[in-house]
This record gives structure tokens, sequence and C-alpha cells, in this order.
């Protein structure tokens, strides 16, 4: 069997590699060859991430993209050296965390060396004076997050990859987590890092509350997206876990209803840790034995931590619930939705029936918030294949949401999955950039998302690229993602 | 999932789908009609395809668990991955021929942490077990299994010598029935390995005046490792064997120190179709019997040298048997016993590395996995660690480093209990 068996998707524009051996060699030499695999059933294990579309042809015995050599650095000086020589030999390099990325970021579309991170897998410490964690950057989530709880902390960075998604892989895509309306997403929970840079130089982001030491330079790294540095460790904010939890759930008749409530518990600076709300459609799937709920639209609220702080903010939740229609539901709901928040099984579920199927989170200010959402359905309901576009809104701020679409469709006769794919994706953002939105949430850019980078960013894109440029003069780190337009559009 | 429930579970879209076009609606129709025609593939085969293509197709949620995954620290060793190979060997994408695809259908341990945390409930090494069916049909048996094979066909154990007949050597005083036992304690092979947990099952039996064989002049191995490799006609010979040897004996409970022994004899005999109509337990979970009739007493208290413990549950007692608490009472009413637990224990326990195939598949693999689990352990400031099976104490000394064997003592819980009676 040869990997050249499978349809490989990503083909063209793969780097040539002119002398392997030689470069096998080097790689041995930096990392051991305990730490280095050029096997096929190593190579073929890294040819995909998480991004759904892949799962459609993963079945069909498709592969994105595919990788020359694989390494699995252990010292942050190994990680500089490969980088040194892939500079040298111009041969682009992939970070790879859990492979849980869902818009192709850790794809290796031009070939190249893979660095994956999971052995920089540690806890080197827990400060409870200063509420931090340091760790190295491969380290799942959930073995971090265990980890503080059987301290007696949380990171309260919770998203539903927890368990398939690593520490570096949420700072590199800005990832959010299900309880981020309290904690803060990943930018606001990373203090420190170390990184190192495409051309081999290690930088150092000291660990500080905060500082007013000219531009946030570390910023730049958290949504780098693993194309302008590589992030080996972080200190993160931690918590004591909750003291207490309320659980709270209200119906609402229309989205418009749902919105104006948890935008006036915010006004207030309420911050309840999760808040989740449901479309009628996303209800209905969801909540169908919750009679209150019948053809509304749910909001779940997670209320916690101090016993006195939470009794506040659950009667001030309550009380805009009520006025603006919402309808008690109980505990159930949120029981409920804790119980199932990482049973995954969509992802399994419809490529065997050839649906293709996909969720675009985006973002938006309050005032175009329910725009957004409408004018997104009602384009996506014109396009001909597409059997279910719902969303949840599960982001909130004082000033805005991040919104959560599905969609689920078979392509029309003729048309390829991906073809359909991008159909569906050029509809949501066309309809949420014309609204006024932002194409992104918390999913980030890779590949799937790099053709409307110079429609979001504007000219600014330019100063972006610069950047890039001069950090990466040879393009070698993680190339053909954010900058450039590497989705397939010839096909379509 | 039932008709039902799945109806319900789905029933959400069904507003959905009737807005659909009809070329839409009768294309996923189509697709619903089609699926085995498009994904399965052509002729006899025994994999489950249906379950290896959902594992396959998850973002491998349960990865942060997986053993043999935190042990390897690849994308290769992870629980989707194994399941995608499984796939495309069994669809022809990948020849049975290739070695280095069909060996990783055996790089799974049996702990089964995957199950704990799969939406769809899957061990996913029960998965690879149906695609180990066809690498057999198809004559592709890899030779690290043919091996063990071997073995039990030429000595009816797992060693190349018939290891219960060193019982005279090692000291082991043998029980041979008269057919009217109470208790057929039920030695297994990997057990012969550690003759001072044996000697002490047997005192405690003797203490608590319990009317029991050994047999060990006629005792073979349960079959275990034949039902691992899915060699089913070995195991069911096995199992016909055993279950005379059982039978002969007129007990009614069946005690085995090797929570191995006890799945075999329980689970997969049944599923074989032979059925072993006794209660077969542990020998912690008799014990724990014993002492609640107080046929056994606990008199002493502990000798300060073995005063601060901490436990490795065996996956099999702890996620098959579902029983965690039998050791943890027995060492409760220990007099001055300090029990440090470690931060994955009880259902949450992780493997030593020995079960299953994979450490005949990859020694490497499984004594890193032995030296995470040993890691865990250490963590605990403890240095006497107790278990309950000897696959487990046969892993864990794996992961000690030779400079550390003086300091770690890795114990089975009747050489604790011995001590205190
Ligand atoms: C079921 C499911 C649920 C999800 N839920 C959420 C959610 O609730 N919230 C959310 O934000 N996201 C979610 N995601 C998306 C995904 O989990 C996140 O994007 C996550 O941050 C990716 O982490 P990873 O370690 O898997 O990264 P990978 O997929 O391995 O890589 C992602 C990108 O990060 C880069 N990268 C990885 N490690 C490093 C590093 N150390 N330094 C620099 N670059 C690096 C890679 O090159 C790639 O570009 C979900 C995904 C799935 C499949
Ligand atoms: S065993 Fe379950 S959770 Fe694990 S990868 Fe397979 S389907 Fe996913
Ligand atoms: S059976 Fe064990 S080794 Fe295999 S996937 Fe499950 S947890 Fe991992």
């Amino acid at each position: 069997m040869d990997l050249e068996d499978f349809e490989l998707i990503y083909k063209e524009n793969r780097v040539k590699i002119k002398d392997k051996t030689k470069i096998e060699s080097k790689l041995k030499t930096i990392v051991g060859l305990n730490n280095y695999s050029t096997k096929k059933i190593d190579i073929l294990a890294y040819t995909k991430d998480s991004t759904l579309i892949g799962f459609n042809w993963e079945i069909e015995g498709k592969i994105a993209g595919i990788a020359d050599f694989i390494t699995w650095p252990e010292t942050i000086e190994q990680i500089s050296e490969i980088l040194k020589l892939a500079n040298q030999e111009k041969i682009p390099v992939i970070p790879y965390g859990e492979g849980s990325g869902v818009v192709g970021g850790a794809i290796p579309i031009y070939g190249g060396i893979i660095i994956d991170m999971k052995k920089f897998n540690k806890v080197i410490t827990i400060n409870d004076k200063n509420l931090t964690v340091t760790a190295e950057a491969g380290i799942n989530g959930m073995n971090l997050e265990r980890y503080l709880n059987t301290n007696g902390y949380t990171s309260g960075h919770i998203p539903q990859s927890l368990y398939t998604s690593s520490l570096g892989g949420w700072i590199a895509h800005r990832a959010a987590g299900q309880f981020s309306t309290k904690y803060g997403k990943i930018e606001d929970i990373v203090l420190g890092m170390e990184v190192v840079l495409p051309q081999g130089e290690i930088i150092n982001f000291k660990t500080i509350a905060r500082a007013s030491t000219g531009p946030q330079l570390d910023k730049l790294f958290i949504g780098g997206e693993g194309t302008l540095g590589i992030v080996t460790k972080a200190t993160l904010k931690i918590w004591p876990s909750p003291e207490k939890r309320a659980l709270i759930s209200y119906a609402f008749p229309t989205i418009e209803n749902s919105f104006n409530a948890v935008r006036e518990i915010l006004r207030e600076q309420i911050y309840p840790a999760v808040v989740r709300i449901y479309d009628k459609s996303e209800t209905a799937r969801h909540f169908p034995d919750i009679d209150n709920a019948k053809d509304k639209v749910m909001v779940i609220f997670i209320c916690e931590g101090n016993s006195r702080l939470v009794d506040l903010e659950e009667s001030i939740t309550r009380e805009k619930c009520e006025k603006n229609t919402g309808i008690e539901c109980g505990e159930h709901p949120v029981e409920h939705w804790l119980e199932t928040r990482f049973r995954v099984t969509e992802t399994s579920s419809m490529p065997p029936y050839k649906i293709v199927f996909d969720t675009i989170e985006v973002a938006s200010l309050w005032d175009n918030a329910a725009d957004v959402y409408h004018r997104v359905l009602e384009s996506m309901n014109q396009i001909k294949g597409v059997l279910m576009t719902t969303a949840h809104v599960s982001h909130f701020y004082p000033n805005g949401v991040g919104i959560y679409f599905s969609f689920g469709g078979v392509p029309p006769k003729g048309n390829s999955d991906l073809k359909f794919y991008q159909e569906c994706w050029d509809t949501t953002i066309k309809a949420v950039l014309e609204a006024g939105g932002s194409i992104a949430h918390h999913h980030g850019i890779g590949l799937n998302r790099s053709h409307w980078m110079d429609n979001e960013w504007g000219n600014a894109m330019n100063t972006l690229r610069q950047i890039k440029k001069v950090l990466d003069p040879n393009n070698i780190l993680n190339p053909g993602k954010i900058y450039i337009d590497t989705w397939k559009r010839s096909e379509i | 999932m039932g008709i039902e429930e799945t109806l319900n579970k789905y029933k959400w879209m069904v507003p959905l789908l009737q807005k659909a076009d009809r070329e839409t609606r009768s294309t996923l129709m189509k697709n619903f009609r089609q699926r085995k025609k498009n994904f399965f593939p052509e002729g006899e085969f025994k994999a489950d395809v249906d379950n290896l293509i959902k594992c396959m197709l998850c973002p491998n949620m349960c990865r942060f668990d997986c053993g043999t995954l935190q042990a390897t620290l690849t994308e290769t060793m992870s629980p989707a991955y194994k399941a995608r190979i499984g796939y495309y060997l069994t669809i022809g994408k990948i020849d049975y021929a290739d070695s280095e695809f069909v060996d990783l259908m055996y790089k799974c341990t049996n702990e089964e942490t995957c199950k704990v945390w799969c939406p769809f409930d899957f061990s996913v090494v029960s998965l690879l077990e149906t695609v180990r069916d066809d690498i057999n049909a198809k004559g592709f048996m890899p030779d690290f299994c043919k091996e063990q094979i071997e073995k039990l066909k030429n000595s009816n154990t797992i060693e190349g010598y018939n290891i219960f007949e060193t019982y005279k050597e090692k000291g082991i005083e043998n029980i041979e029935t008269k057919g009217k036992d109470d208790v057929f304690y039920y030695i297994g092979c990997e057990s012969m390995k550690f003759p001072e947990v044996i000697k002490a099952n047997i005192e405690i039996l003797k203490t608590a005046g319990i009317k029991f064989s050994t047999n060990l002049d006629k005792k073979i191995c349960c079959g275990g490792p034949a039902f691992n490799i899915r060699d089913m006609e070995t195991a069911i010979e096995f199992a016909n064997k055993n279950k005379e040897l059982i039978e002969s004996t007129g007990a009614k409970i069946i005690i085995s120190d090797c929570p191995g022994c006890i799945l075999t004899l329980k689970e997969r005999y049944e599923k074989a179709g032979v059925k072993i109509e006794k209660e077969i337990i542990h020998t912690t979970q008799y014990f724990m019997k014993l002492i609640n009739e107080e046929r056994i007493k606990i008199t002493k208290s502990i000798p300060e040298e073995y005063r601060k413990i901490t436990i490795h549950d065996p996956c099999l007692i702890s996620r098959n048997l579902n029983d965690t608490e039998s050791i943890r009472n027995i060492l409760g009413k220990i007099q001055g016993l300090e029990l440090v637990e470690p931060i994955y224990n009880n259902e949450n326990t992780h493997c030593c590395g020995w079960s299953g195939t994979a450490h005949w598949a990859d020694r490497d693999l499984a004594i890193k996995q032995a030296q995470n689990r040993v890691n865990e352990l250490k963590e605990t400031g403890v240095n006497i660690f107790i278990s309950a099976c000897p696959l487990c104490e046969l892993g864990l000394a794996y992961g000690l480093k030779e400079t550390e064997k003086e300091k770690y003592n890795i114990l089975d819980i009747s050489e604790i209990l011995i001590k205190v009676l």
C-alpha cells in the first residue's frame, strides 16, 4: 500500500524536497530517533485536523494534506533547531497540537515537517498567591483542568473540545470556552508566554498582571495560528473552584427577547459564567421534553463563584429574564446541558449519509446581532441542498455576542461536497459582513476563512502581511493559512 | 440507541426537512438507502464497520485518557486513528499484508478508558477485536500473536513451559479436589510468577476454614490470550477444558487472584457459548465477604514499614467488575494504615501497560505506559503500591527503573492482609 492510493485534496504548491535523506539525518540528529518518523503509518496520522468537511473526505478515503516528516520534539532548543533547518532548506513547518482545530490550521497542505507539541505536556507550577498556573503548551486541556481541579482550582477555560485540544492550540486560535462570559477568552487568561519565532529565536513574555511597556506584542501570538511562532509554554490565570453554582433557565418567544434579556444582565455588570441562547430549531433539538420551551428560544445560565455574589447574580438574571417575557424552565435544562456538553456525535453521524455539515461562529455588536442571525438564516435557506441552518449564541460581552451557526445539507447533483461546502461558507460570511459582523468568533481563520481576510481587515491586512514577512521571511511557518486564499477556489 | 430514542433524537429535524425541496430530499433518501453500498466492503467480513466509522469520524473525544496515546504522545496511537486504520483495512484501502498497519490493531490495552468518556459507549479494543477476526480469517495473524498461541498449545499456559508445574520448586502447596469443595481457588498463569501472593491467599483461605482446592496439577490457562488475539478455536478449546475442571471441583464459588481470568471465565466464555454457572469473583471480593462474616479477623496492627500505602486499582476490577470498594474496605479495616490515593484512582484508574495484546505488539509502548502509571503513583509520595492483579504487579515493576526497585515495593492486597490476621 502506498499513501498515493489516497486521493490528495491539497496537492498544488507542495514543497519539492531535493535531498530527503540529508534532511532526515539532520532531523534525527536534532530530535533523536524516537522523536522522528517518515513511516507511512505516522504520516497518514497527520493528514487531517477536525475540519468537518475533512470527515467526509476521510470516509471516502481521501486525505487533505500530507507531510514529509513528523517530529515530536521534547525541548524548546530542538524546536528552534528544526526551524533553523527549515529556513535553510525552505521547508514548511506545521505546528500540531491535538488536531481539534476546525479550520484546517494544522493540515500540512504544502508538505514539510510536522512539529507535534504533545511532548510538551507538563504542568510546571501553580502559584496560589498570584493565582497562576504555568504549563507547557502541548498539554491536553482536560489533563490540565483535571490537574487544576485536584488542586482546588479551575482555569475557567472549558471549550467543548476540552478533551481533545491543547493549550498551544487554544492560544493559536484565540479560543473561547463555554464559561467565558465570566472567566474571559484565552486572550484574557494568558499572562505570560514562551515562543519560538519562525527563524528559531526563542523569546519570552514575562508573566505580569498588566504592564505599560509599549505595544502589547504578546497578543500577536494569541491568534497567530502557528504562523508567527510556536508557543512552548504559557502562564494562565486560575481561580479557586467555585463555592456555589446556580442553574437557571428561561424560554423566550423570540431571539430578540432573549438578546435583550442577556444584554440587560451584562449591562448591570453581571457576568454569569455560562449563557447559552438556543434558537427555536436548536431548542427543539436539545430540549424536546421541556414543555415551557415548545416553539420558543431557550436560554440557560450558570452563575458561579462566591455564594453571596451568586445569589445576587441569580436574582438580577431572573429579574431581567422575567422583564423580557422569559418563562422559567427550572434547573433541568441546565443539568441536561452539563451532562451532554462533551458528547459530540454529529461529526460521526453525518458523513455516512454524505451530509455536508459544519459550524460557523461569527461575532457582532449588540445593535446588529439580530440582523446577523436573520440574514444568515435567510440566505442559507436559499441554497439548494441545504437541509438545515440553526444557531445558538454562547459568548457574550456587554457590547456584543458570538453567534454559532450550524448547517447541514447534501450537495445537489453535479456539485462536489467541497463546492457545496464553500457555497454555504461564502453565503454565511457574506451575510455576516453585510450585516456588519465579524467573520470569526473563536475557531480562527486557518484555510477555511483566509478567503475573507482582506474583506474583514481592510488595508490593515497589509500590515499583518508585513509583520509575517519580517518574522518569517522564508514563509516556512505554517504557510498557506490566514494570509493567502488557498481554498480550492479552482473547484468552484 | 433504540428506534424510539433515535426517532425522538431526530424529531427536531422533521420540520426542517419538510421545508427542503424535492430533489434535496430525494438525494438524502438515496444517501440513507445507499450508505452500506457506498461505505461498506463487499463480501464477508466480521469487522464492526458501522461503529468503526463512527469512531474514526469522532474528534478523538477520549484521547486525553487513552493510556497508549498518553504513553506514546503521537496521533498514530489515538483511538479514532486506530478505528480509521481498522476501517481502511476492512474496505481494502490498506492491505492486510502491510504489517505496520495490521500491528496497530493490537496496540490497545484492555483498560478501556475510552469507554468511560465515549458518547457512543465504545471500547476501541472491542472494535479492534472485530478487525482482528478478519485479519485472522484472511491468514494475516501477526507473528507475535502466533507465538502466544503456540505457547498455549504447547504448554497449556502463557509460557513456553507449563508454569503451573513450577509450584513445587516455588514452595506453593497444591490442593487437589475431591469433588466436593466450597471454593475453587483459580490461580492465574501470571499469578504463578508471584508465589508469595498465592501462598498468602492459601493461608487466608485456610485461616477462614474454607474447603477449597487449587488443582495445580490439572490447571491450565483460562485462554485469555487466545480471546485477545481472537483465535476463537483455541479460545473455545480452553473454555471447554476449564469448564470441565471447574465443574469437577463441585465448588459453587470460583475465586481468582487474576481479574483477567475472571473476565474470561465470566464474560468471554459466555459470549463464546460456554457458560459457567458459578459465582466467579476476585479474591479481594471474597476476602471482604469473609471479613464481613467474621470468618477472618484482623487482629494485628500493620507493621510500621507498611503503614503508608497507595493503591493502583486494576482496570478490570474497577471498570469491568465495577468494584472499587472491596480493596478499600479491606484496607480501611486495618488499624494504623494510611492510604494516600493517587489522582487517577477508582473508575478513573490508569492502566499498568500489561493488559491485552499491546505488550506483545510493542513492548516499549507497554513499558512507557507502565512508567506513566508508576509516576502517577510516585506523586503520592508513598513507596508502597498495593494492587490486586498479577499483570498490574508485573507491569508496574516494568515501570520502575532498576535503581528504584529497592525504594518502591509493589505488593498484592493479600500480602498486606496476611500480615494483620
Ligand atoms: C468537538 C469540538 C468542539 C470545539 N469546541 C470549541 C470551543 O468550545 N471553543 C473554541 O474556541 N474552539 C473549539 N473547537 C475548536 C478547537 O478545539 C480549537 O480551535 C482548539 O483551540 C484547537 O486546539 P488544538 O490543540 O487541537 O490545535 P490543532 O488543531 O492541533 O492546531 C490548531 C492551530 O494551532 C496551531 N498550533 C497548535 N499548537 C501550537 C503551538 N503550540 N504554537 C503555535 N501554534 C500552534 C496549529 O498549527 C494550527 O494552526 C472545537 C473543536 C471540536 C472538534
Ligand atoms: S472511542 Fe468514542 S470518544 Fe473515543 S475516539 Fe472513538 S468514538 Fe470518540
Ligand atoms: S482500549 Fe485503551 S488503549 Fe485502546 S483506545 Fe481505549 S483507552 Fe486507548
